[in-house]
C-alpha cells in the first residue's frame, strides 16, 4: 500500500438522464486529474444518469461491471492510469426488475468493484425504497491508491457503516453524495465525525447544479483522520479539487485518539437486539 | 420549536442566490427565450419579476400589467412603472376590461352578485394573457404565489397561481418581505397591503381576519406537525382560530395537486407516474 496518494473530487451538475453527456463531463475532470498527477478521482452518486430520475431508473439501469457505461469508463480509466469512482443505477444480474443505487471502483487494470447503498431514504423528497433494494455488504477493497471503502449519502448518518470498514481496515472511505441543500448543515458534521470516530481519512464528494427544484449544495470535502478540514470544494456551483493524503497520517492520530483500540465489542451484541426490538 | 418571527429569518444572500439559479436554469433547460410574468404592483409579483430580471437579465423578461376597470389601482400602476425603470425589464400594461366584459355578456349564468364567481373570472383572464405571451415568445411564465396564500388556499384555481415554475412557493409572506428589501424592491411596494384584485377593495388581512405575522407562524407550526393546542398556547392565539387555519390548509389541497382520477391501470397520471421535469 503507498504511503501517499493524490486524490481529486470532480463536483459536477449532471444532465438527467443523458449518460453520454455525463460521461463527457467526467472526462474533462479526469483531464483535469491528469494535470494534477491524481491518483484517483470520485465524482457523486447516481453521477452517470443525474439524481432526480425517477421512474425513468428503470431504463437507464445497465449491469455492473458488464454494462457498456462501466465498460467505457474501464477504457478512459486504463488510458489515463487512474482509479475512478463514480455512481449509477445497477441492474441486478439475476432478476433484471431490481435495481441497486451503487458506487463502482474502477482501476488502471480495470474493474475493482462496487458497494450498493445501505440506507435507502425513502422520506421528504426522497424515493428510492420505491426504486432500489438496499446493500447487504460493506466490502473494503485493496488497491495501489490504498486500501478504500466506498459508501453513499444517507449512509452517512449511520455510523456502523464507516465502523464496519475500518475494521476490515479501510484508511480511505469514499462517500458518494447527491445531497439537496437543506442537508448541508448535517452532512457538514456526519462527515467529519465519520472521519474522527474511525481515524480515517474520508472523502465526500456531492453533486452540484438544480434537478427538478432541488439545490445540490456541493461542498465535496477531504477529512483528516482527525476529522479536520484538508480541502473543500465550491458550494452548489461545479467545481474540482485535490489533495494529497499521507496514510501515515492515520498512525500519528490513532496514538492521540486510540478509539478502534477502544472499542467494545459486547455493546454491539445489545445493540443489535434494541434495534430488532425497535 | 418555538414559534417566533426569528424561526422565519432567511439567509438572505444565499436564498436570492439559489432562486436566481433555480429561474436560470429552467429556462435555460427548457430552452426558452426568457420569462413571462404578471405584474400587479404588489409586493408577490414584484418580488418575482425582480428576482426574474436579476437572474436572467433585463432583456429576458416581460411583465404584464393588466389592470381592469372595477379594481383599477393608480397606486399599483405607478408602483409597476417605477419597478420596471429600476430593474429594467418591459412592460406592457393591457387594459383587460372589454375581455371581462365579454365574459360577463357571454355567459348566460353570470350573476353579477356572485363577486368570488366573477372575480375568478379576472383571475383565470390574466393567466390567459400571460401563457399567450409564454407560448407566442417561447417564455417560461413565472409565478409568484408565496406559501402562506399557497397552503390556505388563497388564490384562484388555475388562476394567479398557474405557472411553469413559482419560484416563492415555498417562502412564506413574511419571508418574501424580508427577500423583497434585500432584492431592492422598493419600500413603498413592501409596505403596501396585499390584496388579490378580485374586487374593489379587497384586502387579504383583512378578508382572512388575521395578520400575516401571525398566520405564518400558526402554518409553521402545522408544517413541523405541532398540534393545534401547541400552536395556540405558543402564540397565545384562540384554538378555534389555528383550528380554521388547520382546516383551510388541509381542504385547499385539491387547488394544489392535479385533478383527481379513478385508479384503473396500474400506472395512473398523479398516483404513479414519477418523471423528471426537465428531460434533456
Amino acid at each position: 500500500m503507498p504511503d501517499k496518494i493524490t486524490i481529486a473530487l470532480g463536483q459536477i451538475s449532471c444532465q438527467v438522464g443523458d449518460k453520454k453527456h455525463n460521461i463527457e463531463i467526467m472526462k474533462k475532470k479526469i483531464a483535469q486529474a491528469k494535470k494534477a498527477k491524481v491518483d484517483m478521482i470520485a465524482f457523486p452518486e447516481l453521477s452517470l444518469t443525474g439524481y432526480m430520475v425517477r421512474d425513468r431508473a428503470y431504463e437507464l439501469a445497465e449491469p455492473v461491471p458488464n454494462g457498456p457505461s462501466v465498460q467505457e469508463i474501464e477504457k478512459i480509466a486504463k488510458n489515463e492510469d487512474i482509479h475512478i469512482i463514480f455512481g449509477m443505477i445497477e441492474r441486478n444480474p439475476k432478476a433484471s426488475a431490481i435495481l441497486h443505487n451503487t458506487s463502482v471502483l474502477i482501476g488502471p487494470k480495470g474493474y475493482i468493484g462496487k458497494y450498493r447503498k445501505m440506507h435507502l431514504p425513502t422520506h421528504s423528497v426522497f424515493e428510492e425504497k420505491r426504486y432500489f433494494r438496499p446493500g447487504y455488504q460493506a466490502p473494503v477493497f485493496e488497491t495501489a491508491a490504498g486500501k478504500i471503502g466506498m459508501m453513499i449519502c444517507y449512509d452517512v448518518y449511520f455510523p456502523e457503516i464507516t465502523r464496519l470498514m475500518s475494521l476490515e481496515g479501510a484508511k480511505l472511505i469514499v462517500c458518494i453524495s447527491a445531497s439537496p441543500s437543506i442537508r448541508r448543515g448535517f452532512f457538514e458534521t456526519l462527515t467529519a465525525a465519520r472521519a474522527m470516530e474511525n481515524t480515517v481519512f474520508l472523502a465526500f464528494v456531492n453533486l452540484a447544479g438544480v434537478q427538478d427544484g432541488l439545490q445540490f449544495w456541493g461542498g465535496s470535502r477531504i477529512l483528516a483522520p482527525s476529522g479536520s478540514l484538508i480541502s473543500q470544494a465550491k458550494y452548489d456551483v461545479d467545481d474540482f479539487i485535490s489533495a494529497t493524503i499521507n496514510y501515515q497520517d492515520i498512525n500519528r492520530v490513532q496514538a492521540w485518539a486510540p478509539v478502534l483500540r477502544d472499542l467494545r465489542p459486547e455493546v454491539y451484541t445489545s445493540l443489535r437486539k434494541k434495534t430488532e426490538n425497535l | 420549536m418555538l414559534l417566533r418571527q426569528e424561526a422565519l429569518k432567511l439567509d438572505l444572500p444565499l436564498t436570492a442566490t439559489r432562486l436566481k439559479r433555480f429561474i436560470k436554469d429552467y429556462v435555460e433547460k427548457t430552452k426558452a427565450e426568457g420569462a413571462v410574468l404578471n405584474l400587479s404592483g404588489g409586493i408577490d409579483s414584484a418580488t418575482a419579476t425582480a428576482l426574474a430580471t436579476l437572474a436572467l437579465g433585463k432583456n429576458k423578461v416581460v411583465a404584464l400589467s393588466l389592470p381592469e376597470r372595477e379594481t383599477r389601482s393608480a397606486l399599483d400602476l405607478k408602483h409597476t412603472k417605477m419597478l420596471a425603470e429600476k430593474f429594467g425589464f418591459s412592460l406592457e400594461t393591457i387594459d383587460i376590461t372589454n375581455i371581462l366584459q365579454a365574459y360577463y355578456k357571454t355567459i348566460p349564468a353570470f350573476d353579477p352578485k356572485e363577486r368570488l364567481c366573477k372575480g375568478n373570472i379576472k383571475a383565470r383572464a390574466r393567466m390567459t394573457c400571460l401563457y399567450y405571451y409564454a407560448n407566442r415568445q417561447n417564455r417560461i411564465a413565472v409565478g409568484s404565489s408565496d406559501k402562506s396564500e399557497s397552503m390556505i388556499g388563497y388564490f384562484t384555481k388555475w388562476g394567479d397561481v398557474a405557472a411553469d415554475i413559482s419560484p416563492l412557493m415555498d417562502l412564506y409572506k413574511t419571508q418574501v418581505r424580508q427577500l423583497a428589501a434585500h432584492i431592492g424592491v422598493p419600500r413603498q411596494i413592501i409596505a403596501k397591503p396585499s390584496t388579490p384584485q378580485l374586487w374593489p377593495g379587497q384586502l387579504a388581512e383583512d378578508e382572512l381576519g388575521i395578520k400575516y405575522e401571525a398566520l405564518d407562524l400558526i402554518l409553521l407550526g402545522l408544517e413541523n406537525f405541532i398540534a393545534a393546542e401547541e400552536i395556540a398556547e405558543q402564540l397565545d392565539l384562540p384554538l378555534k382560530l389555528i383550528e380554521e387555519v388547520k382546516a383551510r390548509w388541509l381542504s385547499n389541497e385539491h387547488k394544489r395537486r392535479a385533478p383527481l382520477t379513478m385508479k384503473m391501470e396500474y400506472r395512473t397520471i398523479g398516483a404513479d407516474f414519477r418523471l423528471p421535469y426537465t428531460p434533456p
